[in-house]
């Protein structure tokens, strides 16, 4: 029965084809009147013989315009295009374009013998019916009837078959001229679909916004990932490479020593990432488009990249394994005679992938294509199910239908895995055959994060900054100490004046900066989230004291907002909290206390915070509430005093990122029951319950943090 | 570049010729109908459809018999 169904469709689709053929002479034969009626010669010599040149253009007009013949006909040359399109936007037919939708709709007709549900349900019947004829609004009243029956994805997914043909016919018989083109070649598979079928926006105008010249850097895999990675060569093996992989930006290269002897080596390319159509990864929306429709693309340079930092022997071969974008990506390497000069390309396995139009440039490669007809990737450059055309006589091309019509679940990685396991053992036993050289054990594997142009270091310019090496407790560490994300909360309060002296006491600073007869002082706290020291917490008490040697001046306001660089006050470190080892041990060195060692919660917002020091049951404080509003600000560097037992120390961190104000805010510190000296202190300055009148807060920021200097004072 | 005569010929012959391949369309489009036909496999709307192509085919064919017949006379008269 199947058989025999394969037979229907075989002569149906070799119908289509001929009959686009015969489209194609059709319009060589409009192609060739319009020149003679458009051209100078017939037009010049009008004058020399002027009843018989007018007869003459009279037949050509008759038949490039006779509706019973050619049809609205006008093909090729400037006025000959021009008046095409000006025909089409007003509904004028060629017989080349009736003859080519017949085509199309035998290639539906071919797709529906697999696919009984596209003319035996009757919605998605109507839907295709209308759309064939050009009936607009039937096809738009059927096309909602679907989706509120069925939804978007289910009526996608049905469609998806035939949807190439379906699009093709609307755009050939609408009054677009500018979808005309790529109608043509969907219907005579002369090219990949240059324009959106539907609007005729241009698919070339579309991709060359995805720029870039390609860049690759190696990464480590999460050692779970690296656990779970085939270990031996296989289709299979490498498919499910690509599926831990993920749509990370991530590519993957391997080498694998053959039952021969010989390292082979294998480039993994996974498809698109979701989210953002433009990111600084090559396999964004941009780059799957750019990947299928030019010949290069941002995503294959970057694989050309991490193929050359791979580092291959020369003369080594390479096997291309790809999904989807991942596909179109290997393909175009395939066809760069350049790469392929300077390897030996030996397979390319595109799963799911838009590569009928890519051409190899090194015959010699062993191609396949494995497509999900309820895929609608691999159609995107025209070519569906419904194709009628042999375009590649020696590739192996496994276009198969499953129980599963639902899209985008069809094109996951995973399901063609899948099926490629469950339901296509020939066309797996096929292709782990042609892989054979491929199969043994994996001597080596390097992962890839791509971009679609060299990224800049991380914190350029902020924190390209020279580091030395420096010993403390903690072990060498490099100074300064560098923060790449991070963010901080700074909540001022008024504080009693006498604790504030107390504290100052003996050290050489002070008097505190007053603000109606009250100690200026500061609680501040960050979450360091990626830092060249890992990690950490930290919350200080600080008492703000003016410039050491002129403490009476009054110019200490202006002086507070001033970068630390030229900032002559800061804060006399009254005590501060750090929660992890390697911050504790290193704080010496980085502004002369030794901190204690508590846990720390840090959790801010656009609207509230909430910083939380030491465990449930010895709670040493709490400063949490809402922020109220802000104003936007930058980011303050912080500047800190400290007594050591000679000298007086001054340290500095140096941020940067966008700070916001907040002159109300609501939060509210609570200072535990603890019995920790830092408590006791909260305490006497009368800060337990208290509101802070001034907070700062910077969700991401980064910081420099050097190692503090001693200034003399006294 | 041909002269004016030749050019008006040229395209004339070309457009002789595309009228015999509109003749051979026509045939071949009769020759896709009757397999599909035969083999059972035809769709209902198909025969109409074909039809209209080679009536319009053979109707095309004799337009640019005409068209290239206008033309030669119209070459021959541009002689000097």
């Amino acid at each position: 029965m199947s058989g025999e169904k394969d037979g229907d469709a075989a002569l149906l689709r070799a119908a289509a084809r001929e009959l686009a053929d015969i489209g194609v002479m059709i319009r060589e034969a409009s192609v060739h009147a319009t020149a003679a009626l458009t051209e100078g010669a017939a037009l010049g010599a009008v004058a020399r013989a002027p009843a018989a040149g007018c007869l003459a253009q009279r037949a050509l007009l008759r038949a490039v315009t006779n509706g019973r013949g050619l049809g609205y006909a006008f093909s090729g040359g400037v006025l000959g295009t021009l008046a095409a399109k000006l025909g089409a936007m007003v509904g004028g037919e060629s017989l080349a374009v009736r003859v080519l939708a017949t085509s199309l709709r035998l290639r539906i007709a071919a797709v529906a013998l697999d696919h009984p549900e596209l003319t035996g349900d009757p919605m998605l019947a109507r839907l295709v019916e209308a759309a064939a004829a050009d009936r607009d609004l039937e096809a738009v009243r059927a096309l909602r009837v679907l989706l509120r029956d069925r939804g978007a994805v289910r009526t996608l997914s049905e469609l998806a078959p035939v949807f190439g043909e379906v699009l093709a016919l609307r755009a050939l018989l609408d009054e677009n001229p500018l979808n005309d083109a790529t109608a043509w070649l969907i219907a005579t598979g002369k090219g990949y679909a240059t324009a959106d079928p539907i609007t005729g926006m241009s698919n070339r105008a579309i991709a060359v916004l995805d720029t870039g010249e390609g860049a690759a850097r190696r990464v480590d895999l999460a050692a779970l990932e690296s656990a779970r990675l085939s270990r031996s060569g296989s289709l299979l093996g490498f498919l499910r490479n690509i599926s831990l992989l993920g749509t990370t930006g991530r590519i993957l290269i391997q080498s694998v020593e053959g039952q021969d002897g010989v390292t082979r080596h294998i480039v993994q390319a996974p498809g698109m990432q979701a989210g953002q159509p433009d990111n600084d990864s090559p396999q964004d929306l941009l780059g799957a488009f750019s990947s299928a429709v030019l010949d290069s693309s941002p995503y294959s340079r970057a694989l050309a990249r991490a193929v050359d930092d791979y580092g291959l022997p020369h003369g080594a071969e390479l096997a291309l394994v790809g999904h989807s974008a991942g596909g179109a990506a290997i393909m175009n390497l395939v066809q760069d005679a350049g790469f392929c000069a300077r390897h030996t390309v030996t397979h390319a396995v595109a799963v799911g992938s838009p590569i009928d139009f890519k051409r190899p440039a090194d015959p010699r490669t062993w191609i396949a294509s494995v497509t999900n007809q309820h895929d609608i990737i691999p159609t995107l450059d025209g070519q569906g199910a419904g194709g009628c055309f042999d375009l590649h006589p020696d590739w192996y091309v496994v276009d198969y239908s499953d129980p599963t019509h639902l899209f985008p679940l069809c094109h996951g990685i995973e399901h063609y895995i899948a099926n490629l396991a469950d339901d296509l053992p020939e066309a797996h036993a096929r292709i782990d055959g042609q892989l054979t050289p491929y199969q043994g054990r994996v001597v080596r594997s390097q992962a890839y994060q791509l971009f679609d142009r060299a990224p800049c270091p991380e914190g350029f310019p902020f924190l390209t900054v020279p580091t030395y090496p420096a010993e403390t407790p903690g072990g060498t560490i490099e100074l300064p100490v560098r923060c790449q994300d991070g963010g901080a909360l700074t909540a001022y309060f008024a504080a009693e004046q006498g604790a504030a002296a107390d504290l100052l006491k003996g050290t050489g600073l002070g008097p505190a900066v007053r603000l109606a007869g009250r100690a200026l002082v500061v609680v501040h706290a960050s979450w360091n989230r990626r830092t060249s020291l890992g990690a950490y917490r930290e919350v200080h008490l600080g008492v703000v004291v003016p410039d050491p040697w002129r403490p009476g001046s009054p110019r200490v306001w202006p002086d507070l907002p001033r970068g630390a660089d030229r900032r002559r006050s800061g804060s006399f470190m009254a005590g501060s909290i750090v929660d992890t080892g390697l911050a504790c041990a290193v704080a010496p060195r980085l502004w002369g206390g030794e901190p204690y060692m508590a846990p720390v919660e840090f959790e801010l917002t656009d609207r509230a915070a909430r910083v939380a020091v030491g465990g449930l049951e010895d709670r040493l404080l709490v400063l949490s509430g809402s922020l109220g509003p802000w104003l936007p600000a930058s980011d303050r560097d912080l500047v800190g005093y400290m007594r050591s037992a000679d000298a007086t120390l001054r340290s500095c961190v140096r941020t940067s990122g966008p700070g916001r104000v907040h002159p109300a805010p609501r939060v509210r510190l609570t200072v535990g029951q603890a019995a920790h000296p830092l408590a006791g202190r909260l305490r006497e300055l009368g800060l337990d319950g208290a509101r802070p009148l001034l907070c700062l807060s910077t969700p991401v920021r980064q910081t420099l943090q050097d190692a503090c200097v001693p200034v003399p004072i006294g | 570049m041909p002269a004016v005569p030749e050019g008006i010929a040229e395209h004339a012959a070309i457009l002789r010729s595309d009228a015999r391949v509109l003749a051979e369309c026509a045939e071949r489009l009769r020759e896709i109908e009757a397999r599909l036909e035969a083999a059972g496999v035809a769709p209902p709307w198909l025969r109409t459809s074909m039809e209209a192509h080679l009536a319009a085919c053979a109707a095309a064919s004799d337009d640019l018999t005409q068209a290239a017949a206008t033309l030669r006379h119209y070459a021959e008269r541009t002689r000097p």
